[in-house]
C-alpha cells in the first residue's frame, strides 16, 4: 500500500472504495463456497434442522453413482466441443473482420449485440428456431419424418443446447480475437506478402501465431465458462432431457440440491465441480501460458 | 549472390497516388539504374513512403506505370515483382527464430530443407548473424535485428532491394557503422537499391543519386555532389546541408546583388528580386567587405559556426576553421566568392543562374 498513498492522502480511503465489491464477493462468493465445503462433508436435512457431520460420506455416495459420471461425461464432451467452436468460429468471422471483407464494418457491430441477451434468454429464441414442427428445420421432418426431435432424440437435444452454447459465446471471443488482429503491426503484413506468403498463409504463419495470447485467454474463459454457463440454456431449453441427455453436472446439482432436495449431494458435487474447474484453469495456465509469451 | 547479373532498372513512369480525394503523389516519372544505389529523401509525410510501397506492390498506384527490368509490374502480386524490403521496425516476426525469419521467404517458396538451410546461412554469414541463427528476434539488440532485416531481404537475391529509413531506429554510432556495412553490402550484392531516408547523411553517404521529393514532386535527382552544389530549387538549397545554406533575399541591377539598404553583396547581370543562397563553409572572412556583427559562436571543435548579422537585420551562418581574428572579435567582414553564389526566384523556388555555382 505503501507506494498507492502518493495518490491518497488517507489510508483508509482506498479500502472503503473497494470495501463495497470486496463485501459483495465476501457474500456472494466465499460464503456460499464456504457453505458448499461444510455441507459436503454433513448430511443437511431437507427442510432445515440439524446438520451431522459425517466426514467423506457424501464424496463416496456421489463417486459410486452412475449417473454424477455420464452427468460429469456429458459436460465434458459439451465443454470440449462448445468451446472449440465457440473460439474457432469467432477466430474465422474475426479474421474476415480484420480483412475487411464486404459487410466486414456492419457485421462487426451485429455480431457483438448477442452479447446483451442473457442466457435464458437466447435458450428461449432458439427453442423456437428449432421447434421440429414450425422452427427452420421443420421442412427436413416433412421430408424425413423423424430426422430432427430435440424433444426426443438425445443427441439432437445436445446439438441444438451446443448451437445456442456457441451463438451466445460468439460475442465476446469475436471482440477479444478481432482486438488481437488489429493490433498485429501492419509491418508484418507487408513483410509476409514480399516474403511472398498468400492471404491464407499469412493467417496461418503470421496472424494465428501472434494472437495466440487471446486465444488462450478465450479458450480458458471458454473451458471455464461452459461447463457452468450452460445452466440457463439447459433449464429453458430441454430442463436436462430427454431422458437426461443434457443433463450436465451444474444441471444436476440444481435438479439434485433443488427439486430432490438432496442438499448435501448437490454440495458435495459443487465442490467437485469447482476443484474440476479450478484445476483446468490452473493447467492451461501453468502449461500453455508459458509456451506462447514473446515480445512483439 | 552473383553481382550486376541480377540487377533490373526501375522505370517510373507517370506514376500517381491519392488516397480518396487527396493526391500524395502528382504524376511522377524517374529512371533508376540498375544495381544503382538511389535514396529517395524528403521531409515527413512528403510521399517517400508510398512511393516505396508502391514499387514494392503494397500501394496499388492510382494511375501510371512501373516498369522493373522493362516488365509493367504495377498490377502484380509483391512476391512477383522480385523485390524484397527491410522495414522500418524491421517486422521480424516475433514467433520465429532467426534463422526462421531468413527463410520464410524460401519455405513460403516450397524450397526444399536441405538447400533453405544452406542459404540461410550464406545469408546471415553476408551480415555477421552466424551464431544467432537460434535465437529469438525479442532476444536481440536493435543493430542485430537491423542485420537479420537484411539477410532476409538479400537471401531471395532479389532483383531490387527497397530499404524503408531502417537505420532510423539505431543510436547514432551504430548507424554510422550500419551505414558503412550497407554500403559494402550493396557493392557485393549489386542488387538495384531504393533507399528512403529524411537523414541528409544517409543520402549524402549511401546514395549513387539522390532523389530529393517535396508534397509528390521531384525537387532534384542527381548526384550527391550535384544535390550538393547545384541544388536546382530552394527547397533543395534549404535541406541538404548543416548547417543548412544562408539565403538573403537581394535586388540585381544588373551589376551586383544588393540587399533591400543598397549594400552590394556580389556581382551579377541579374536584374529584379531574387534569393541569393550561399553555404555557411563557402562565406570567407576578408579584410574589407560585407561588414557583419557576431551575435553567436558555437565552437565544435574542427570548426567554428558564428551567427552574424548583417548590416540589414538579417542573420547568417559563417563556418569557418577554428582560431584567427574571430575568436576575440565581434566585428567582422565578409566576402561572397561569386562561383558559390546561387541564385533562386523568389516566386518559384527555381534555380536562375545556371553556370554559376556549378563547381565540380
Amino acid at each position: 500500500m505503501a507506494d498507492t498513498n502518493s495518490q491518497f492522502n488517507s489510508r483508509w480511503l482506498p479500502i472503503a472504495l473497494a470495501l463495497p465489491q470486496l463485501l459483495l464477493i465476501f457474500l456472494f462468493f466465499y460464503v456460499p463456497i464456504y457453505m458448499a465445503f461444510f455441507w459436503s462433508l454433513s448430511l443437511e436435512r431437507p427442510f432445515g434442522g440439524g446438520a451431522e457431520f459425517v466426514g467423506l460420506q457424501n464424496y463416496a455416495r456421489v463417486l459410486n453413482d452412475a449417473e454424477f459420471w455420464k452427468a460429469t461425461w456429458r459436460t465434458v464432451v459439451f465443454m470440449l466441443i462448445g468451446s472449440s467452436l465457440a473460439v474457432i468460429l469467432p477466430l474465422i468471422l474475426a479474421v474476415a473482420a480484420d480483412r475487411r471483407v464486404r459487410l466486414a464494418y456492419p457485421a462487426r457491430n451485429v455480431l457483438v449485440w448477442p452479447k446483451a441477451v442473457a442466457g435464458a434468454s437466447i435458450g428461449v429464441v432458439f427453442l423456437f428456431i428449432f421447434n421440429p414442427f414450425i422452427g427452420i428445420l421443420a421442412p427436413l421432418n416433412e421430408v424425413y419424418p423423424g430426422l430432427w426431435q430435440p424433444g426426443l432424440d438425445g443427441t439432437d437435444a445436445f446439438i441444438m443446447l451446443i448451437i445456442a452454447h456457441v451463438w451466445g459465446g460468439i460475442p465476446f471471443n469475436f471482440v477479444i480475437l478481432l482486438a488481437g488482429l488489429q493490433a498485429v503491426p501492419q509491418s508484418f503484413h507487408h513483410s509476409a506478402a514480399m516474403d511472398g506468403a498468400s492471404a491464407w498463409r499469412r493467417v496461418r504463419d503470421i496472424q494465428i501465431p501472434m494472437v495466440l495470447p487471446q486465444l488462450f485467454l478465450v479458450f480458458v474463459l471458454e473451458f471455464t465458462e461452459s461447463v457452468t454457463a450452460a445452466f440457463g440454456l439447459i433449464d429453458a431449453m430441454t430442463q436436462g432431457g430427454p431422458g437426461g441427455a443434457t443433463t450436465l453436472l451444474v444441471y444436476k446439482i440444481y435438479v439434485d440440491g433443488f427439486k430432490g432436495y438432496d442438499l448435501s449431494g448437490a454440495a458435495t458435487q459443487s465442490v467437485i465441480l469447482m476443484v474440476f474447474v479450478l484445476s483446468l484453469a490452473a493447467v492451461q495456465f501453468f502449461i500453455l501460458e508459458r509456451k506462447i509469451r514473446y515480445e512483439r | 549472390m552473383q553481382p550486376a547479373s541480377i540487377a533490373a532498372e526501375i522505370a517510373l513512369d507517370a506514376v500517381e497516388k491519392s488516397f480518396g480525394n487527396t493526391p500524395v503523389i502528382p504524376p511522377l516519372s524517374a529512371t533508376l539504374g540498375a544495381g544503382e544505389f538511389t535514396v529517395v529523401l524528403g521531409p515527413s509525410g512528403c510521399g517517400k513512403s508510398t512511393l516505396l510501397n508502391m514499387i514494392a506492390g503494397l500501394e496499388p498506384v492510382s494511375a501510371g506505370r512501373i516498369r522493373i527490368d522493362g516488365q509493367e509490374v504495377q498490377d502484380w502480386e509483391p512476391k512477383d515483382r522480385g523485390c524484397a524490403m527491410v522495414f522500418q521496425n524491421y517486422a521480424l516476426y516475433p514467433h520465429m527464430t532467426v534463422a526462421e525469419n531468413i527463410g520464410y521467404a524460401l519455405k513460403v517458396a516450397g524450397i526444399a530443407r536441405a538447400e533453405r538451410q544452406q542459404r540461410v546461412e550464406g545469408a546471415a554469414r553476408v551480415v555477421q548473424l552466424g551464431d544467432l541463427l537460434d535465437r529469438r528476434p525479442g532476444q536481440l539488440s536493435g543493430g542485430q535485428r537491423q542485420r537479420v532485416a537484411i539477410a532476409r531481404a538479400i537471401v531471395r537475391e532479389p532483383r531490387v532491394l527497397l530499404f524503408d529509413e531502417p537505420l532510423s531506429n539505431l543510436d547514432a554510432k551504430l548507424r554510422h557503422g550500419m551505414r558503412m556495412e550497407l554500403s559494402h553490402l550493396h557493392r557485393r550484392i549489386g542488387a538495384t537499391s531504393v533507399f528512403v531516408t529524411h537523414d541528409q547523411v544517409e543520402a549524402m553517404t549511401l546514395a549513387d543519386k539522390v532523389l530529393i521529393l517535396n508534397e509528390g514532386r521531384i525537387e532534384q535527382f542527381g548526384t550527391p555532389h550535384e544535390i550538393y552544389h547545384f541544388p536546382a530549387s530552394l527547397f533543395v538549397a534549404g535541406f541538404i546541408g548543416a548547417p543548412a545554406m544562408n539565403l538573403i533575399e537581394v535586388e540585381g541591377d544588373g551589376t551586383a546583388l544588393r540587399l533591400p539598404d543598397g549594400t552590394a553583396l556580389a556581382g551579377s547581370a541579374h536584374r529584379g528580386r531574387a534569393v541569393l543562397g550561399i553555404r555557411p563553409e563557402k562565406l570567407r572572412i576578408a579584410e574589407d567587405g560585407l561588414p557583419a556583427t557576431i551575435v553567436y559562436r558555437e565552437d565544435l571543435g574542427s570548426h567554428a559556426v558564428l551567427v552574424v548579422r548583417l548590416g540589414s537585420g538579417q542573420e547568417i551562418n559563417v563556418s569557418t576553421p577554428l582560431g584567427g581574428d574571430t575568436v576575440a572579435a565581434d566585428q567582422l567582414s565578409l566576402h561572397l566568392p561569386e562561383a558559390h553564389v546561387h541564385l533562386f526566384d523568389p516566386a518559384s523556388g527555381q534555380r536562375l543562374n545556371v553556370t554559376q555555382g556549378q563547381v565540380r
